[in-house]
C-alpha cells in the first residue's frame, strides 16, 4: 500500500493576513515495507505533513494518493483511509478518556463496527504488540504510569490493524527504560512488515531504526535517501538546526586523531565492531 | 488547526485617539452610553447619540466595514423584534396579512427599537474593538476596586478574565489536536443524530477537561513559585493615568447625556402617549 505524494503544498488560514505556508511543494513515495525517519527542525512542518497522510488535513494544492487512490477525490471514505493509516499523535497519552484500559483500546475497533468477539481479540493482539500487561485492561487508564498510559495509547492504534504506522515523537517525554522499550515494539512492528513513519527529534533513535530519511527545512524536503548517507553530512544537518548521532560524531573525532574508522556508523554496536578492529589492528586488543 | 492566528476578542490594532484613551474611561462612558440611550425617547435623541457614535467611530479609524460586520450575528434578532413592534402595536392599519395587521405606530415603534440596537451594538462594540484584553480586564479592575470594601474580589475577577482571555486560543489548539486523535481512532464527529453528536463528544471533552485542570494546576503552582499572593500590594508594569484627552472625553460624553435629556424634555416621546 505505497503512499505517494505529489507537490503537496499546505497554507494555514489561507486568505487572511495570518496565512502561513506550514508546507510547500513537497513529493515523495513510500512503498510497503520502509521504516522512514521524518526529521527537522521545530516548526519545520513535520507535524503538518503527516496530518495529510490519514486526512486530517486537506492539501491546500498537491494530491495524496494511498494505494494509487487520490484520498480526497469523491467517494473516497477518509474511515477506510484511517483504518489503513494509523497515526499516533505526540503525546498519545492525552487523548485517552474511557473508564477502563480495555475500553480505550476498543474504541478504535468498535467506531469500525466489529463484533464483540472481534474486537477483543484485537485488545488482545495489540496489547501484546505494545508489550501491555493484561492484568492492566480492567483498570483506569488515570492510574498508569506516564510510559504505561503512551502503551494504552499506541495500543489503541494497533488495535485498528493499520498497514502503515506514522508516530509523532513516540519518545517525547518517557524516561530511558520507557523510551528503549516502545522504540523496540516499533522496531519488532516493522519487522512484522508494517510501514513506519517516525518523525523524531532525537537523532540517535532515528539513526538507530530508520532505513530512509526525509529532513523537512521551513516546509520543504531538503533531503531524502539512506539515513547513512545524511547523517555523515554533518556541516548540512547543522544547518538545518539538526546533528548527528552521537556516536558518528565520536566515529569522527577519531577519524581526526588519525584512527583509521568508518564515518557512516549510526549504532553502538557498529561503533564497537569499528573500533575494536582497529585496536586490533594497533595491536591492543588484547588488553581491553 | 482552527485556532491559527486567531484573535482574543475583537480588538482592532491600529493608532488613534479612542485606542489611546485610558480604558477605565473607556469603560465608564460605554456605560453612561448605553444608559442615556435608554433615556432617550425619541428621534432627536437618536440624532444625537448617533452623532455622537459616529464621532468616536471616525475618531477610531476602525473601518466601517469591520462594525457592520460585527452587526451581522444580531440582524436576525434585529428583524424580530422590529417586525413584532410592526404587528402587535396596535392602531391605523398600513397592510394586512391574514389576522396580522401591521400598524403606523408599530413601524415607528419597530424603526425605533431597531436604530436603539444598531447605535447600542455599534458603540459598544467599539470599547473591544479599540482597547486590549489586557487593558481592558486592567481598567476594570480599577473600576472595581472600591467595590472591594463590601467584599468584591476586584483583583481576582481582573485576574481570572485575564488568564480566561489567555487560555482561549491554547485550549481551541488543544482541541483541534484531541479531536484529530480521536478522528485518527475512527471517530465521527461529523455525521449522526443529535444523540449520536452528543455523545460523539465524549472522547473529545473527557481528554480537554482532564488537560484543562492539569494545566489550572500548573499554572497555579507557576504562579505560586514567582511569589503570586493576590492583588494586595501589587504594582502595575503599565500604570493607569487619566490624561487631558481622557477629561476631554467624559466631558464630551457628559455634554451628550445632557442633550439626550433636553430632548427627551423638549419633544416627548417617539408616539405619544395616549395615542395608542
Amino acid at each position: 500500500m505505497p503512499i505517494e505524494v505529489s507537490n503537496l503544498t499546505h497554507t494555514y488560514m489561507k486568505g487572511t493576513t495570518s496565512e502561513v505556508t506550514a508546507i510547500s511543494g513537497v513529493s515523495f513515495r513510500i512503498e510497503d515495507g520502509e521504516f522512514v525517519g521524518l526529521i527537522g527542525a521545530t516548526g519545520s512542518g513535520k507535524s503538518t505533513l503527516i496530518q495529510h497522510l490519514n486526512g486530517l488535513l486537506r492539501p491546500t494544492s498537491g494530491t495524496v494518493l494511498v494505494d494509487g487512490v487520490d484520498i480526497w477525490s469523491k467517494g473516497v471514505s477518509l474511515k477506510q483511509i484511517r483504518r489503513k493509516i494509523g497515526l499516533v499523535f505526540q503525546y498519545p497519552e492525552q487523548q485517552v478518556f474511557e473508564e477502563t484500559v480495555y475500553d480505550d483500546i476498543a474504541f478504535g475497533p468498535r467506531n469500525l463496527g466489529f463484533s464483540q468477539a472481534e474486537v477483543e481479540a484485537r485488545v488482545e493482539k495489540a496489547c501484546e504488540l505494545v508489550g501491555l500487561d493484561k492484568e492492566l485492561l480492567p483498570r483506569s487508564p488515570f492510574e498508569l504510569s506516564g510510559g504505561q498510559v503512551r502503551r494504552v495509547a499506541i495500543a489503541g492504534i494497533l488495535a485498528i490493524q493499520p498497514k502503515v504506522l506514522i508516530l509523532d515523537e513516540p519518545t517525547a517525554g518517557l524516561d530511558p527504560k520507557g523510551r528503549m522499550e516502545i522504540l523496540d515494539n516499533i522496531k519488532q512492528l516493522h519487522e512484522t512488515g508494517m510501514t513506519v513513519i517516525l518523525v523524531s527529534h532525537n537523532m540517535d533513535d532515528v539513526a538507530r531504526l530508520c532505513e530512509r530519511v526525509m529532513v523537512l527545512e521551513k516546509g520543504t524536503l531538503v533531503f531524502d535517501g539512506p539515513a547513512r548517507e545524511v547523517f555523515t553530512q554533518r556541516e548540512f544537518l547543522y544547518s538545518k538546526q539538526l546533528r548527528p548521532p552521537e556516536v558518528t560524531l565520536l566515529m569522527e573525532k577519531l577519524r581526526q586523531r588519525g584512527w583509521a574508522v568508518r564515518q557512516d556508523v549510526l549504532t553502538v554496536e557498529e561503533a564497537y565492531a569499528e573500533i575494536m578492529k582497529e585496536l586490533r589492528k594497533k595491536g591492543v586488543a588484547g588488553a581491553i | 488547526m482552527i485556532s491559527r492566528g486567531i484573535v482574543v476578542g475583537q480588538y482592532y490594532p491600529v493608532n488613534s485617539l479612542v485606542h489611546s484613551l485610558d480604558p477605565r474611561a473607556k469603560i465608564v462612558i460605554s456605560m453612561i452610553f448605553m444608559v442615556v440611550l435608554f433615556v432617550g425617547n425619541n428621534f432627536y435623541s437618536f440624532a444625537v447619540a448617533g452623532t455622537f457614535a459616529v464621532l468616536a467611530v471616525t475618531l477610531s479609524k476602525i473601518p466601517w466595514k469591520v462594525l457592520i460586520r460585527g452587526l451581522r450575528p444580531i440582524v436576525f434578532i434585529m428583524l424580530f423584534t422590529t417586525a413584532l413592534h410592526l404587528f402587535l402595536t396596535p392602531g391605523p392599519a398600513i397592510f394586512q396579512i391574514g389576522p396580522l395587521k401591521a400598524s403606523w405606530p408599530g413601524l415607528i415603534q419597530g424603526l425605533f427599537i431597531g436604530i436603539r440596537l444598531i447605535i447600542l451594538i455599534v458603540f459598544t462594540s467599539l470599547l473591544t474593538l479599540t482597547t486590549s484584553p489586557i487593558e481592558l480586564t486592567d481598567g476594570l479592575e480599577d473600576i472595581l476596586k472600591p467595590f472591594s470594601r463590601i467584599g468584591v474580589p476586584a483583583h481576582e475577577i481582573a485576574m481570572m478574565m485575564t488568564i480566561a482571555l489567555r487560555f482561549i486560543p491554547t485550549l481551541l489548539e488543544e482541541a483541534d489536536r484531541i479531536m484529530k486523535a480521536q478522528m485518527s481512532r475512527g471517530a465521527d464527529f461529523e455525521s449522526g443524530n443529535m444523540i449520536q453528536r452528543a455523545k460523539s463528544l465524549v472522547p473529545l471533552l473527557v481528554p480537554l477537561f482532564v488537560s484543562a485542570f492539569r494545566r489550572a494546576d500548573e499554572l497555579a503552582m507557576a504562579m505560586e513559585a514567582r511569589c503570586y499572593r493576590g492583588g494586595e500590594g501589587r504594582t502595575r508594569m503599565r500604570q493607569l493615568r487619566l490624561s487631558g484627552g481622557d477629561y476631554l472625553a467624559l466631558g464630551l460624553t457628559i455634554i451628550m447625556s445632557a442633550l439626550v435629556i433636553y430632548t427627551r424634555i423638549r419633544f416627548g416621546p417617539v408616539i405619544p402617549r395616549g395615542t395608542l
